[in-house]
């Protein structure tokens, strides 16, 4: 039987192991890996408590507007290290540091 | 009415007298060095200041003295009056220092002709002859003392004015140090002088019926009508006058500044050390004259009979013609100081004029040896001394006036008969001998003395003019084919030793060629008691001496005249002692200049290791203060401020690093306060 603490536990390890990606990745597309990571271990989390929910299917409804929201940002996301890459023909946030100011 | 108008004139030319060499002096100083006008100015101003001299010589000698004064200042209710005392014996004086002074000036324009500071040397000159006037004017002890201390410095530019001489600047010194020593007894006198009596007016002191002569010594106390003191302080101020005159007048202990002092050009020789200096001292005494008691004027005899017999032995020996003349010089004034002491005052001061005239006259032909002697060794660039008298010889044939004039002068020295040396040597021989007589056995040696140095007188005398202008040439010897060009020299030269000749015979001094007691300058000057010739000393001495001195002079003469001949042995103890001049010379720099060098660097070593090294000392500490101090400062005060700064600055890195610009820091931060924020809420 597969419990609520068990979804928790992978939930935690995705949402650290996105958390983690998107500290020490020098690569902007990393990075963005690491933000679907941790909306996965977000969504992961809406689905497992919509189990618990009065209103049926709730969690899973609001789980795939999260990915359309979260294929959405990544899109924008793309378009921003694409536009990046032209303009500093490097992706590694370490080198951007233009938002200083 | 005209005795006053008639002193008034007088005061006026002594004055103008005595101001004009100074003016001269002054004029001088201003011309460029080399300027040839120098030697007029101060000829013209010496002639004036004789003509002067003579007028006042004329108003005042056996006539009145001329005595003025005027108030100079006053202390409480002491008044200090300055003014001119003219009397015989400083009229005299007046005379015989400006006569002396013209011819040498004359002969100066000419001696020092290449000299490269021809005006200089006419600007000590006159400065000196100033001085010296003034000596012999002034009236009171202060501006005595002034005047002596001017002389004693004039003295020393003359005796120094080749300074680029090491020896001539050793003399000066030493001039003037031992002239320090007379001048500290001078003054140690006036000072004790005038507590005595309070005053410092030489008239009220030393006239006839002075102070002074009012004064008696009784029973250990010195009375006089102005108080009285212990009469310890007047054989201290008596000794006090004789330091001042050993000193200036070169007697027994002061006297080695004289033979050295003749590093000086041989025309400051012949004026101040024949006839002007050397002479103020024996003025001086016949200034204070009458201070001496019975016993002091015995030293005074002593030391005047030794000074007199040491300097002539020593004269016997020496081979530097300006020596043999400058110990002829001190054995003269050991003659005037004896004088004074048997009470041959007035001969002392006729000897004092005479030798004046005939110890110029010698030291100017001597200056005339040597500067034809130097032209020969320029000439012919030898290596001589040109005034040593052992190469020279047979000069009486190139400079036959030079010859006659040293003749007329060295007889007179001697004392032979016609010459002015006789009457005034013979006279103090005969007066010595009258002393003697009524005194123990004992006091027979110091006219016997006097007598045994005036034959070795004759003996140098004959020994130097024999040496210089007989036989022949000795340097011819050494340096066979030298050219010479000897002569007489220009009028400069003849005119003054022509005039001086003159005044050294008889006739300018007594109508009587042989009795000294007619001669005018002799009565002039408070003749002594001795005046009668009642016993066998007045007949028997003067034909003892000069007979006895022909026979030496004749000795002398063949034994020098020879070139071979006979010679004294040049080893024994009496050479030697003579040769080295008594050796008191080298005691005095073993017992004296040593010691007082030793003291010197000792004091040096004190101030250097001692005083310096305190400072030092003291330097160290304020240094290492400041160290500390500066350290401090750097290190906590500064250093403090640093921390401050330091602290700012790393709250400002730390806080910068959050703002660096870098997306993945500020994810990070904001991770990192949140998880803060929660352990805080879990721990709180």
């Amino acid at each position: 039987m597969i419990t609520l603490t068990d979804f928790m536990v992978v939930s935690v390890a995705l949402f650290c192991i996105g958390l983690y990606m998107i500290i020490s990745k020098h690569n902007a597309i990393q990075i963005l890996i690491g933000i679907e990571l941790i909306l996965n271990a977000a969504i992961l989390n809406l689905v497992a408590f919509g189990k618990y929910d009065k209103a049926n299917n709730s969690g899973q409804i609001f789980a795939l507007f999260a990915i359309v929201l979260a294929a959405a940002t990544t899109a924008v996301a793309l378009a921003i290290v694409l536009n990046v890459y032209r303009r500093y023909k490097t992706i590694d946030p370490n080198d951007i540091n233009k938002l200083r100011d | 009415m005209e005795g006053f108008l008639h002193s008034i004139q007088i005061l006026n030319y002594t004055v103008a007298a005595v101001t004009l060499p100074l003016l001269a002096a002054l004029i001088n100083f201003c011309l460029p060095v080399k300027s040839k006008a120098a030697g007029w100015v101060s000829t013209t101003a010496i002639l004036l200041s004789c003509v002067l001299s003579a007028k006042v010589f004329v108003g005042v000698w056996n006539i009145q003295p001329v005595h003025a004064q005027h108030i100079w200042f006053t202390i409480g209710k002491t008044e200090v009056f300055a003014g001119m005392l003219l009397n015989n014996l400083s009229a005299f004086m007046l005379l015989l220092v400006s006569l002396i002074a013209l011819p040498v000036h004359i002969y100066s324009t000419a001696y020092m002709k290449h000299d490269e500071r021809y005006a200089r040397y006419f600007t000590y000159l006159s400065f000196f002859c100033f001085s010296m006037l003034a000596l012999v004017v002034v009236d009171s002890l202060v501006l005595f003392y002034a005047a002596w201390e001017l002389v004693g410095f004039s003295s020393y530019l003359l005796i120094g004015f080749w300074f680029t001489k090491d020896k001539a600047v050793q003399a000066n010194k030493k001039a003037f140090i031992m002239n320090r020593i007379g001048d500290i007894g001078l003054l140690t006198a006036i000072i004790i002088l005038f507590a005595q009596y309070h005053t410092f007016d030489i008239d009220q002191l030393f006239a006839e019926k002075g102070l002074i002569a009012q004064s008696v010594i009784n029973n250990g106390l010195w009375v006089a009508p102005t108080g009285q003191l212990p009469a310890l302080w007047q054989y201290i101020a008596c000794g006090g006058i004789f330091l001042a005159v050993a000193a200036k007048s070169a007697q027994f202990p002061l006297h080695t500044w004289l033979p050295d002092a003749m590093e000086g050009p041989t025309s400051v020789s012949a004026l101040i050390h024949a006839a002007t200096m050397v002479a103020a001292g024996v003025f001086l005494l016949g200034r204070v004259y009458p201070m001496f008691t019975e016993t002091e004027l015995t030293v005074l005899a002593v030391i005047g009979c030794l000074t007199a017999f040491m300097a002539a032995t020593i004269a016997l020996t020496q081979n530097d013609l300006k020596r043999i003349l400058a110990y002829s010089t001190i054995s003269q004034l050991g003659f005037m100081i004896l004088a004074m002491g048997v009470g041959a005052y007035a001969s002392s001061l006729f000897h004092l004029a005479t030798h004046a005239f005939f110890k110029c006259l010698l030291f100017l032909v001597a200056g005339i040896v040597i500067h034809q002697m130097q032209h020969v060794k320029e000439d012919n660039n030898l290596d001589i001394d040109p005034q040593d008298i052992s190469v020279m010889g047979g000069l009486r044939k190139k400079m036959p006036l030079t010859f006659i004039i040293a003749i007329v002068g060295g007889l007179a020295l001697v004392g032979l008969p016609l010459t002015s040396g006789y009457l005034s040597k013979d006279g103090i021989l005969i007066q010595a001998f009258e002393w003697s007589e009524s005194r123990a056995g004992w006091f027979k040696i110091i006219p016997v003395m006097a007598l045994l140095t005036s034959w070795l007188t004759a003996f140098y005398v004959a020994r130097l003019i024999v040496k210089v202008f007989f036989g022949e040439l000795r340097l011819l010897k050494n340096y066979p084919d030298i050219k010479l060009h000897i002569n007489d020299g220009g009028w400069q030269y003849k005119v003054p030793l022509t005039l001086l000749a003159i005044c050294c015979l008889f006739p300018l001094f007594s109508l009587h060629p042989l009795l000294y007691e007619q001669a005018w300058l002799f009565n002039g000057l408070k003749p002594s008691n001795f005046l009668v010739r009642e016993n066998i000393y007045h007949t028997i001495i003067p034909a003892g001496v000069n007979i006895l001195s022909l026979f030496v002079l004749y000795a002398a003469y063949a034994i020098y005249i020879k070139p071979n001949g006979f010679s004294f042995p040049q080893s024994g103890f009496f050479y030697r002692l003579s040769y080295n001049q008594w050796y008191i010379d080298d005691i005095y720099k073993r017992i004296i200049v040593k010691p007082v060098l030793w003291f010197g660097s000792a004091c040096f070593w004190v101030d250097r290791k001692v005083i310096d090294g305190l400072l030092h000392w003291l330097t160290r500490i304020s240094g290492f203060i400041a160290t500390l101090s500066a350290w401090t400062d750097r290190h906590i005060v500064d250093g403090f401020l640093h921390l401050m700064a330091a602290i700012v600055q790393s709250i400002g890195n730390f806080a910068r690093k959050f703002q660096s610009g870098k997306v993945q820091y500020y994810l990070f931060s904001m991770l990192v306060i949140v998880l803060a924020l929660f352990i805080l809420k879990i721990l709180i």
